[in-house]
């Protein structure tokens, strides 16, 4: 048997409303920021699902370049959070909030 | 150096003294005021030169200096015949001022500034001689004002000296106003400020002349020469020390108002010539009647001035631009003389003003004495002196034309010796009448030498065979056709008669009434009413204060309103409450916490996204 597409967007969208949920929800910055990959990797499932259902290569190669994109992202951003920890001894948003003063 | 050269040297001369004195010398009183009088020297060296080079033929030149589109300001000179003239009596009379005030300010604590002032008055007066175009004039019209307050103001800790610079500041504003309506509207109208230009314009086509753009231009002269309505500020400018009453108030600055209608007599239609003539000579009478009622050696003058300034007038009213010019020059010549004899007086007798308190001062004083009593001759018109001849030429030209100008110019020459008579007598005869005047000293040499110059320029000034050649090329035109006119020789024996009977019975009634040496007016003593009329002067300044203070103050106070209401109320705090409110919102937004961010972010993915179905 084989699965459908629209098994595979189902998957997609589900990691995709966690990843959401979770940037939305969570206060840290390290799990928002997993949270963030998350989306990235639904987004990723659709677009391979979309190609194989398609028979074209299109949306594999768009998600090499996703990949390679969320692979420079987590280095600058990972780089970032160990700074921030650094700087304030912690990672939580609800304190990370000198703008507002 | 070509002519052009030697006209920029002259122009940036005292130009460049005034500066450097501001920037570097405003502590160095003694210094600045040697420069600022070699400054003046090199005026005199230059203008010989410029007249050197000056052939008859006009030299123009003018330079670009602003442009806006299509329309282009210049700068540049017109150095005719009517410049060099005017420009060897400023330079001349403005020297030997300079070397006046270098003894009279002797003990003065302000030296640099005064001298940096007469420096930049040098300038400023120069610009209006050499302009060639009206909105040049202008602006070194603005200049002159500018240094006439900065010089009037000069005992600035003194009430009465802040008041008069004010007063003559705002009061030539309005008539500058009116000048400049007449610039603008004649360069809408003719399509060019440049003179010459002009000058070819309206000889081409005589029907351009424009009776409004010349009575709008005419403003000027009224407020730079302290005509009728705008004369209020001419006694008050006395404030000022004596040189720049001779100066500014009586030799060149006033005098520029004249040079300036000369300069563009052919903008004049009939009907304005006929109302300056008219104006002018009741100034001349007017004048002439204010002048009993002063005790201050130097308003008298400045009475006597306005006087002079009125036959000026009345010359270039009746079509006779020369005849004015030529008693503009011999003019400048004795009231120079006549001012800076005061300013010896009154260095004489330690700043003593009041010619009630003089007396018997032609013992102490006789240099300045016989000097003053030579300008008051000429000024009184006595057969030979330069004054004669060019207040002759005025008298014989309305005695022509027009009978009652001629009256009232006759009654102004009557007057003019009655009050001149009334100053000598009291001040320069019969005995001291005060502890000032008993001690009182000839003054230094560097205070007579200017004297005995003048006084020999106002008795030789008049003589037009003297004159070099390339000078007073329209004052010889007038007077030649002034010669050459109908009934000249009756009119000319008339003329001589009346004019012989004003001085002498004018002086004479004065000894008789006044007498020698008085210590009080006998006209306010016996005839206080009359002595009260003309005190009052007509009451223009109270006329004026009414205005200020009832119409004007309360137009203002009305606008005032209104610019706290709409401008300050509605506009400004308007639109920055708008603006605040609007910053209000942006701050609400801007809270600090990440998530609400997140949600931010998403209401405008989910608007880009309605938007890109076309929801809206």
């Amino acid at each position: 048997m084989t699965i459908g597409l629209n098994a595979f967007l189902m998957v997609s969208g589900l990691l995709f409303s966690i990843g959401i949920f979770g940037v939305i929800l969570r206060k840290n910055t390290l799990v928002i920021y997993m949270s963030l990959e998350l989306m990235l990797n639904a987004v990723n499932l659709a677009l391979v699902s979309f190609s194989r259902y398609n028979a074209t290569m299109d949306g594999n190669i768009f998600v090499f370049f996703i990949i390679t994109v969320a692979a420079a992202e987590v280095a600058v951003g990972l780089a970032i959070v160990v700074a921030l920890y650094r700087r304030r001894q912690s990672v939580m948003v609800d304190e990370i909030n000198a703008l507002s003063r | 150096m070509t002519a052009t050269q030697t006209l920029i040297a002259l122009l940036l001369t005292p130009l460049v003294t005034a500066t450097f004195i501001a920037l570097f010398m405003r502590r160095l009183g003694a210094i600045a005021s040697y420069f600022s009088v070699t400054a003046s020297g090199l005026i005199c060296i230059f203008s010989v030169l410029a007249i050197g080079h000056f052939d008859g033929s006009t030299i123009a030149v003018s330079w670009d200096w602003l442009r806006f589109g299509t329309f282009e300001v210049q700068i540049g000179f017109l150095f005719d015949s009517i410049a060099a003239t005017m420009l060897t009596m400023v330079a001349f009379v403005g020297f030997l001022i300079h070397i006046f005030s270098l003894g009279y300010m002797q003990s003065d604590t302000a030296k640099a500034r005064f001298f940096g002032g007469l420096s930049i008055f040098m300038f400023s007066m120069l610009g209006i001689i050499l302009a060639d175009n009206l909105i040049m004039i202008f602006v070194f019209w603005e200049l002159v004002g500018f240094s006439s307050y900065m010089l009037i103001g000069h005992y600035l800790d003194t009430e009465e000296a802040k008041e008069a610079s004010k007063k003559a500041f705002i009061v030539n504003r309005i008539g500058d106003l009116g000048f400049l309506v007449g610039i603008v509207y004649a360069y809408w109208h003719f399509g060019t400020v440049n003179l010459a230009q002009l000058e070819a314009l309206v000889t081409a086509q005589p029907d351009l002349i424009n009776a409004t753009i010349a009575a709008f231009l005419m403003c000027g002269f009224i407020g730079k020469s302290a005509q009728f309505p705008l004369h209020v500020w001419l006694p008050d400018a006395m404030a000022g020390p004596t040189p720049v009453s001779a100066l500014i108030h009586a030799a060149t600055m006033v005098a520029a108002g004249v040079y300036f209608l000369i300069r563009i007599v052919f903008l004049f239609p009939v009907e304005v010539l006929d109302f300056i003539s008219y104006l002018g000579a009741t100034v001349a009478v007017y004048a002439g009647f204010c002048a009993y009622a002063q005790h201050d050696i130097k308003k008298i003058l400045a009475y006597s001035t306005l006087s002079q300034l009125g036959y000026m007038a009345a010359a270039f009213g009746l079509g006779y631009p020369g005849v004015a010019f030529f008693h503009l020059i011999t003019h400048a010549f004795f009231k120079a003389l006549l001012f800076l004899g005061a300013g010896s007086v009154i260095h004489g007798c330690h700043h003593e003003q009041n010619i009630f308190k003089m007396g018997g001062l032609i013992k102490r004083m006789p240099v300045t004495s016989i000097t003053f009593a030579i300008g008051l001759m000429a000024l009184c018109g006595v057969y030979g002196m330069s004054g004669f001849y060019s207040k002759d030429a005025i008298l014989i030209a309305s005695g022509l034309t027009n009978t009652p100008i001629f009256v009232l110019l006759i009654i102004g020459a009557f007057l003019t010796a009655g009050y001149m008579g009334r100053l000598f007598w009291i001040a320069f005869l019969g005995t001291p009448n005060s502890e000032a005047a008993s001690h009182a000293k000839e003054s230094p040499l560097t205070l007579l030498l200017p004297l005995v110059i003048l006084a020999m320029l106002s008795i030789t000034g008049g003589l037009l065979q003297l004159w070099p050649d390339s000078l007073g090329g329209l004052i010889r035109y007038d007077v030649d056709h002034l010669h050459h006119a109908e009934q000249y020789d009756a009119m000319h024996y008339f003329v001589l008669k009346l004019g012989t009977a004003a001085w002498i019975i004018g002086l004479l009634a004065a000894l008789f009434f006044y007498r020698v040496g008085a210590s009080e007016d006998r006209l306010k003593k016996n005839f206080l009413p009359i002595f009260q009329f003309l005190h009052a002067k007509l009451w223009f300044d109270e006329i004026y204060n009414f205005y200020v203070a009832n119409v004007q103050q309360r137009v203002a106070r009305l606008l005032n309103f209104l610019d706290l209401l709409l401008i300050e109320g509605l506009l400004i705090r308007g639109s920055a409450g708008a603006i605040s409110l609007l910053g209000m919102f942006a701050r609400s937004i801007h809270v600090g916490n990440l998530h609400s961010y997140v949600y931010w972010f998403l209401a405008g993915m989910l608007l880009l996204w309605l938007a890109c179905f076309g929801l809206f």
